[in-house]
């Protein structure tokens, strides 16, 4: 029985060992991408005398080699279910289960508060000269901040986890005042949700983003405001909306990360118009026929966060003509994207730019060349210090 | 290349393993010119250009040896010009670096070339320097066929990181030595429990090593704590699962290499600790330095010194920066005081407390060792005895406990001979007759071994698990 146990093994072992290379060789060119890691995978390195001689050849070969081992995602995903349910780690993958929520793990290092408003009035100072520039042809610019589905649910974490009190207190505080000193009128939607109760439906329980009652609730601030700074534009009321529950799974960022292993029932949400305003479309210069909503093909298929405008678009220009209303220009994150379904309904031409994406020209001579009547800024609060994207808003002429 | 990396794992070792086995036992020459031209091509993997420091180190030593015959006049400064040629790029690839910080330290501003140090220099050179000696001693016969030599010193298993062997004990298995289906088990088997000590236990704990290290002003007492313990856990398991599997590939084929580790958190003193830990290095020192200078066979103050010297050289060997120089001063003093201050008193202690004494002189020491300068030590160091900015506890602490509670829970049975201790029992009740302790015997370890891999392979593909999540905002 010795004998036979050791030739097992060995035979086991072997086969192990070159099952690996062979599935390798034979499906590696089928996935270029990590559906669940948002990534493309490694591609085969070049094999270059100099790679050879550096060893980045060697490294490189280990991440192509590790992003193609045959059955690559069922095993992490397998480790990723025991990882959370038989282990039961506090944070997998980077994603914190919190009662009823997904949350980031959140390193322990963090700014003290009295680092914030010197930094704060730094990032506020281009914001300042871009609304003296806009002020400048009577143009009316809104800096909309909405917290991150982190910070909005961030009494969530248990207490041993960091959740980034001091940067979502006093750096955001520190950021309002900044702007407000700046000149820049500031719509904070946090100040905003908390005055109607923080109720949990704005927020995605998967998602680092609102959820689409969330967005809604924004535009209505956002209407509410640009209507106090004198801009009479038609809203569009609860009634006039069909809030539809989709029937497809959500694959949300944060389940994303954990396989979509997370159980939950949550579905995205729409608000179609029950008398639309038409609208044509432009994405990055040409004639788009995308709806508000791009849906999956079938209810079974899963949805994301994407679903609103079709996800991030360097620039999107949405016409209703109508010109007896104004003409907007929004700028921003993907928080945008949800509120882009709302908010053109209340102009003549909406501009949509993406600033991490957009490289034709600057925002100061995009703004010069179209004038838009009213330019909004949607920035979420975790990237108000982070400089660079949508917060490279100025630039000397 | 790494063992823990799939190019080793499923790459390089099976075409090894596939173009040894193929060429029939009788041929020798042909298995070991098979191992030589993969263990070149093991060290070329991290890049060819380290490859002239090894190849360099492999020309010297042979021709060295062949200068050294007994008979030969010159002997003696053969062997040192031997000993200087390969101790020299040592100095260089290691020392520089330091000499010259610390020079520049002293106002004197020169330049400091980028040195890139060749993985494994300490390990091959102390190999080179061992086989001179015992050429030069006449204990071993000078090797006439460089190929032999050089797959001494570049034979990949204890390439990178040792055990340190001796051509004494190397040299003639590479003439005739049987490969067996028991041995190429058994070391199959070490290598996969090597590999999940260091994937499994020692990589986990070292997150909240690295953790605690970096803490500065949010360090407290616990993170203090559970990072230095997480430490000294991390250290063994790496080190010892490298040596396991570097002990297992050597039995798959043939050759097997020198034990490193006796269970060193077992000890009771400091100089039992080194007993059984990295107890090739231990020899080596003991063999080639500690005993020529004298040994303990001399007065009282020459031992003070050999011990001085042997511990300042262990500690520079170890690393160059002043943490490695302040942590071999403080084995020295160590063993210095169990030898002629408390050694007494502490063999009339309990067992128990003797055991907490090493433990806790063995953690400080590991602080030492893993801090980035001598007032990181300090830091950490205080912060343990209760001085921490941070106060006593925080979340971070307890989320370290928390997180890795597995790896805690496994690693402190796994550092100690539990192994041992299940083994024997099974073997009392398989002699007694009993069925099921015959059949756990025989396949336990091996499926063990097989879960082991496959955990282990799991862990090191989710390590390269990374989402990157600006692309979606």
């Amino acid at each position: 029985m010795e004998k036979f146990s050791q030739r097992a093994f060995l035979l086991c072992l072997l086969a192990a060992l070159l099952a690996v290379p062979a599935g390798t060789a034979l499906w590696s060119r089928k996935d270029t991408a990590a559906y669940y890691e948002n990534r493309s995978l490694a591609e085969f390195p070049a094999v270059t005398a100099e790679a050879l001689w550096t060893g980045t050849l060697g490294a490189d070969l280990e991440s192509w080699y590790s992003d193609h081992a045959p059955g690559r995602t069922t095993l992490l995903k397998a480790d990723t279910a025991a990882q959370m349910n038989l282990l039961r780690r506090p944070s997998v993958n980077g994603v914190v289960s919190a009662g009823d929520v997904l949350l980031p793990f959140l390193s322990y290092e963090e700014r003290e508060a009295e680092e914030y408003p010197p930094l704060a009035a730094e990032a506020a100072e281009p914001f300042g000269k871009l609304n003296s520039f806009i002020q400048s042809y009577g143009g009316t610019f809104c800096c909309v901040g909405i917290p991150e589905q982190r910070v909005y649910f961030r009494d969530r974490y248990p207490d041993y986890l960091s959740r980034h009190e001091t940067e979502a207190s006093a750096g955001d505080g520190a950021y309002a005042r900044a702007m407000a000193e700046a000149g820049v009128d500031f719509l904070d939607m946090a100040a905003a949700y908390d005055a109607q109760g923080r109720p949990e439906a704005y927020y995605s329980s998967l998602d680092h983003h609102y959820h689409y009652y969330g967005a809604y609730a924004a535009y209505r601030c956002i209407l509410d405001h640009l209507a106090e700074a004198g801009w009479d534009l038609p809203m569009l009321e609860e009634g006039d909306l069909d809030f539809q529950e989709l029937p497809n799974p959500y694959i949300a960022s944060r389940n994303r990360k954990l396989y979509n292993l997370w159980p939950n029932a949550e579905r995205a949400v729409t608000g179609v118009q029950r008398d639309p305003v038409p609208f044509t479309r432009y994405d990055n210069g040409e004639l788009s026929d995308r709806p508000l909503f791009v849906l999956p093909e079938a209810d079974y298929l899963p949805t994301t966060y994407n679903l609103y405008m079709g996800g991030d678009f360097a620039e999107t220009v949405l016409e209703t003509n109508r010109p007896d209303l104004p003409d907007a220009l929004i700028f921003g994150d993907s928080f945008t994207n949800a509120l882009e379904t709302l908010l053109y309904a209340s102009f003549n031409e909406t501009r949509v730019l993406d600033l991490r994406h957009y490289d034709a020209m600057s925002l100061r001579e995009y703004i010069g060349l179209y004038r838009p009547d009213v330019v909004l800024c949607v920035q979420n609060d975790t990237f108000y210090y982070l400089g660079g994207g949508n917060n490279n808003v100025w630039e000397d002429p | 290349m790494a063992f823990s990396s799939m190019a080793f794992l499923f790459g390089f070792l099976p075409a090894v393993l596939l173009c040894y086995f193929l060429i029939p036992a009788r041929w020798r020459a042909g298995r070991n010119g098979v191992l030589l031209l993969f263990s070149l091509a093991f060290y070329a993997w991290g890049g060819a250009r380290l490859a002239p420091a090894l190849a360099w180190s492999c020309l010297v030593t042979w021709a060295g040896g062949l200068l050294l015959i007994p008979g030969r006049r010159g002997r003696r400064a053969v062997f040192w010009l031997a000993a200087a040629l390969n101790l020299l790029p040592l100095l260089y690839f290691k020392y520089t670096g330091f000499l010259l910080g610390n020079l520049n330290a002293l106002g004197l501003g020169l330049a400091a070339p980028e040195i890139l140090l060749p993985a494994g220099i300490s390990f091959f050179t102390f190999q080179a320097v061992s086989y001179l000696a015992d050429v030069y001693r006449g204990t071993v016969p000078p090797e006439r066929h460089l190929s032999r030599l050089a797959l001494y010193m570049a034979f990949f298993p204890q390439l990178l990181q040792g055990p340190i062997v001796r051509y004494g004990d190397f040299g003639p298995l590479l003439a005739e030595r049987r490969e067996t289906v028991p041995d190429a088990s058994a070391g199959a088997a070490r290598f996969c429990f090597g590999l999940a000590k260091k994937v499994l236990l020692a990589d986990a704990l070292g997150n909240a090593a690295n953790a605690a290290f970096a803490a500065g002003d949010r360090l407290t007492v616990g993170l203090a704590w559970i990072g230095s313990i997480a430490y000294t856990l991390q250290l063994y398991f790496d080190f010892s699962g490298y040596t396991d599997m570097a002990l297992g590939l050597g039995r798959v084929f043939g050759l097997p290499l020198p034990e490193n580790f006796d269970y060193p958190y077992l000890a009771r003193s400091a100089g039992e600790f080194w007993r059984r830990w990295h107890m090739t290095l231990s020899r080596w020192f003991r063999d080639y330095v500690y005993i020529p200078l004298g040994g303990n066979r001399c007065s009282r103050r020459r031992h003070l010194w050999n011990l001085l010297a042997v511990w300042l050289l262990t500690g520079l060997w170890h690393g160059a920066a002043w943490t490695f120089v302040a942590w071999g001063l403080y084995y020295a003093a160590l063993l210095t005081g169990e030898k002629y201050l408390w050694g007494g008193a502490l063999e009339r202690m309990p067992p128990s407390l003797r055991h907490v004494y090493a433990l806790l002189l063995i953690n400080f020491g590991w602080v030492l060792f893993r801090a980035g300068s001598l007032g990181q030590a300090g830091e950490i160091i205080s912060a343990m005895l209760g001085f921490a900015p941070g106060g006593l506890w925080s979340g971070e602490a307890e989320y370290f406990l928390r997180q890795y509670a597995w790896e805690w829970v496994i690693a402190v049975p796994a550092a100690l001979p539990v192994k041992e201790w299940i083994f024997s029992r099974l073997e009392r009740r398989r002699e007694a007759g009993s069925r099921g302790a015959a059949a756990l015997t025989i396949f336990g370890p091996k499926l063990l071994a097989l879960c082991l891999l496959g955990l282990s392979t799991v862990r090191l593909l989710s390590s390269t698990f990374r989402s990157f999540l600006y692309f979606q905002f």
